[in-house]
C-alpha cells in the first residue's frame, strides 16, 4: 500500500514573491484594509510504495530543502494547515515538468526506487480579516493567483 | 511618429527595442511603468519588450498586467494604435486580456514542453534561432503589415513559458478563421511540423504570434530586435558578412511604422 509524504517548505529569509503578491493585492485590487499578510510555501507530495516512510521523508527533505534558507514540515498521509490564514493550494493542471524532473531525480539519480509519484504545488497563505475570508481567498485566487487555462486551485483544510 | 517602449521592473530588452524603433525612422523613448499613465495618449504606438517583468513572480507577465499603465494601453489599443508585445510583452498582453482580444484571459503561455515522436524530450527554458512563417494576410496585423502571407523570418527565441494553451472552447478555430494567427514556427522551407525542434515550445498548432481581432495588437514570442541588423545573425548565416545590411527582424518595426502612416 502506498503512502504519501507531504513536505511543506518555506523560506526563512524574506520572500520577495509573497511581498509582491501582498503589494499587488493591496494596491491594485483594493484589499489593503482586510489583507494582513501573505506568505508562501512550496509543497511536495511524494508517493512511495514501500520502505520506512519516516526515514524516507527525512531523506527527501535533505535533498529538496536548502537548510541555509528554507525550513520544512513533514506530514505523512495528511495535509493540514494552521489557523489564522486561508491556505490556497495552486498547482498546474497541465503537465508539471518540474514535478516530473523531481520524481526522476529522486528515482533515477538518487536511487529512491520506491518513489511512485511526485506532485508540486504552491501554497499561498492569505491572512485575511473581515467576513468570509474563504470566499475572499477564492476571489483572490481567480483574480491573481491562477491562470485558469493552465492552473487549478483549492482552499485546503485547516486544523480544527 | 512617437513610440513608447514600455519598461517594467525586470524588462531587459528595452534599449535594443528602442534602437530598432529609431533605426526605422520613428521617434521613441523608454516609458517607465511608474510614470503617469495619462502621458501614454501622446504616443502613436507602443512596444512592450521582453525580459522578466517582476521576476516572473506568480507567473510570467501577470503582475505587470495589473499596473495602471496597462489599463491606459487598453484604452490606446481601443483607439486603433499599434501595440507589439515581444516575449514577456506577449505574456503581459495575454494576462491583461488584450490578446487574443476579448478583454478576458482566454489563454495561457505555459511552461515549454518539447515533444518529439510522441515523447517529451525536453522542458523549460530554451533559446535558439527559429524560423517563422507569416500566416496572416498582408496588412492584417500592425506588426507584420508589410509582410506577404507565407513569407519567412529567421528570429531568435529565448523563453521558458511560450507554450500557448487554452481551455476556451473553439478559441484556436476562431483564431484561425479570423486570421489572427500571425506567425507559426516552421522549418527553413516553411513547413509547419508540430513537434520539436521545429515547434520549439509545444505551442498549440505551432503558434508563435497572434493579433487581436482588429489587428493592431500583436504578441509574439520571438525577439525581432535581436535580429534587426545582419550582424546580429548567427555565424552560419551568410548575411552576417554584410554587417550594414538589414536583418529579418527589421520588418516588424518597418511594419509598425507603415501601419501608423496608413492609419494617420
Amino acid at each position: 500500500m502506498s503512502q504519501k509524504i507531504n513536505l511543506r517548505v518555506w523560506l526563512k529569509i524574506p520572500d520577495a514573491e509573497a511581498a509582491t503578491v501582498k503589494n499587488t493585492l493591496a494596491r491594485r485590487f483594493g484589499y489593503a484594509d482586510i489583507l494582513n499578510d501573505v506568505k508562501k510555501e512550496r509543497l511536495f507530495s511524494i508517493e512511495v510504495d514501500c520502505g520506512d516512510v519516516e526515514e524516507l521523508a527525512r531523506s527527501f527533505a535533505k535533498e529538496l530543502v536548502n537548510e541555509n534558507k528554507e525550513s520544512c514540515k513533514i506530514l505523512i498521509d495528511e495535509l493540514n494547515f494552521e489557523e489564522g490564514y486561508v491556505p490556497v493550494k495552486v498547482s498546474l493542471k497541465i503537465e508539471d515538468g518540474e514535478a516530473i524532473s523531481t520524481r526522476e531525480r529522486l528515482r533515477s539519480r538518487l536511487g529512491f526506487t520506491n518513489v511512485v509519484d511526485v506532485k508540486k504545488a504552491t501554497i499561498w497563505k492569505l491572512y485575511l480579516g473581515g467576513m468570509d475570508p474563504e470566499l475572499r481567498a477564492k476571489k483572490i485566487a481567480e483574480e491573481l493567483l491562477i491562470n485558469p487555462h493552465k492552473d487549478t486551485f483549492e482552499i485546503t483544510s485547516r486544523m480544527g | 511618429m512617437k513610440i513608447a517602449v514600455m519598461q517594467f521592473p525586470g524588462t531587459n530588452c528595452e534599449h535594443e527595442t528602442l534602437v530598432a524603433v529609431k533605426a526605422v525612422g520613428m521617434d521613441g523613448e523608454i516609458f517607465r511603468w511608474n510614470r503617469s499613465e495619462g502621458e501614454l495618449s501622446g504616443f502613436d504606438g507602443f512596444f512592450i519588450p521582453g525580459g522578466f517583468s517582476y521576476q516572473d513572480r506568480i507567473r510570467a507577465g501577470v503582475i505587470a498586467s495589473k499596473e495602471p499603465v496597462m489599463q491606459a494601453l487598453l484604452e490606446e489599443a481601443a483607439k486603433g494604435k499599434p501595440i507589439v508585445g515581444i516575449c514577456n510583452g506577449f505574456q503581459i498582453l495575454v494576462e491583461s486580456g488584450l490578446l487574443p482580444g476579448t478583454g478576458k484571459i482566454d489563454m495561457a503561455l505555459a511552461q515549454n514542453v518539447m515533444v518529439s515522436k510522441g515523447k517529451i524530450v525536453r522542458r523549460g527554458y530554451y533559446c535558439d534561432w527559429v524560423n517563422l512563417r507569416h500566416d496572416a494576410p498582408s496588412k492584417r496585423c500592425s506588426g507584420s503589415f508589410i509582410m506577404e502571407q507565407g513569407s519567412l523570418l529567421k528570429i531568435p527565441i529565448a523563453h521558458g513559458e511560450g507554450n500557448l494553451v487554452t481551455t476556451t472552447p473553439k478559441l484556436i478555430e476562431r483564431l484561425n478563421e479570423q486570421e489572427q494567427v500571425v506567425f507559426r514556427y516552421c522549418d527553413r522551407n516553411g513547413r509547419v511540423i508540430n513537434e520539436f525542434p521545429v515547434n520549439v515550445n509545444g505551442s498549440t498548432q505551432s503558434i508563435a504570434a497572434i493579433c487581436n481581432p482588429e489587428g493592431n495588437v500583436l504578441g509574439m514570442m520571438p525577439h525581432p530586435e535581436r535580429s534587426f541588423f545582419a550582424w546580429q545573425l548567427p555565424s552560419f548565416d551568410p548575411r552576417k558578412q554584410r554587417p550594414d545590411a538589414a536583418g529579418p527582424g527589421r520588418r516588424i518595426f518597418e511594419s509598425v511604422k507603415r501601419y501608423i502612416e496608413v492609419s494617420a
